[in-house]
């Protein structure tokens, strides 16, 4: 019983503890790549593992581009990343004026 | 009951892996054929993603999905009535599973293409479902979303 609390234990520590080495450095490339950036959050979905991330970024450089291409953008700025990556997930967003 | 799950969990591990799928094709699934290599590579993923309305590339089939993300592109497709499609498992050839991401500059799997256009990813399509942009493409292609009937009958009661 204790293996299937386990994971709900990992998951109320996480919310508690501040951002892995992961999500750092992901969040620092987007600031960098992004500089028009107006939100970006980065949360390893791997258990802390840095196997998985979920990445949201609202700037207005996605402005009047097709969400796959937003998407393309994201992919591009972090080439280096995602190669250690198995997986990630993008939410991109404009601004609201 | 945790045995199982960290079974999943393994199988949920493993297909960042390039583990080989070894998934028989189901009805409707065209086999992925390896490519030549190279610059005939690309031609040939040009011509699969042309050949068909809607193509999409998985981790497993239709019938055996082998990854949460190729999943939720299948019931997506499911959902929509989309029952002719052409969906090739990279499981089976890592040529493909490579080539399909050079191809597209996508670094993931799965990979959606309506009319040989490259539309994204699971998150893509999803939010294309829950905005009704997805509904609207399917009907350029000439494919009536089973979601539009659904509605019709709602409407009437």
């Amino acid at each position: 019983k204790f293996r299937l609390a386990y994971p709900l234990l990992l998951c109320a520590h996480r919310m508690f503890t501040s951002q892995t080495e992961g999500e750092l450095r992901v969040t620092q490339v987007l600031k960098e790549k992004f500089p028009r950036a107006t939100a970006i959050k980065v949360t390893d979905i791997s258990g802390g593992c840095g196997a998985m991330y979920e990445i949201k970024i609202e700037s207005e450089e996605f402005k009047e581009k097709k969400t796959v291409q937003q998407h393309q953008m994201v992919n591009q700025a972090l080439k280096e990343e995602i190669k250690g990556m198995h997986g990630l997930r993008i939410f991109t967003s404009v601004p609201k004026c | 009951m945790s045995a199982s799950l960290g079974r999943a969990a393994a199988a949920l591990l493993r297909w960042g892996r390039g583990a080989s799928g070894g998934v028989l094709p189901g009805a409707g699934v065209r086999a992925a054929s390896s490519g030549a290599g190279g610059g005939g590579q690309a031609e040939q993923l040009d011509a699969m993603v042309k050949k068909d309305k809607v193509v999409v590339f998985l981790k497993g089939t239709p019938e055996q999905p082998q990854c949460g993300f190729s999943n939720a592109v299948v019931q997506i497709l499911r959902l929509h009535g989309v029952r002719d499609y052409a969906a090739y498992n990279v499981l089976d050839d890592p040529e493909l599973r490579q080539g399909i991401k050079d191809y597209s500059n996508w670094p993931t799997i799965p990979q959606v293409f309506l009319n040989g256009e490259f539309v994204g990813g699971c998150d893509i399509l999803l939010q294309m479902h829950q905005n009704g942009d997805l509904v609207e493409e399917l009907k350029k292609l000439g494919i009536r979303s089973a979601l539009l009937d659904e509605k019709t009958d709602q409407d009437s009661k």
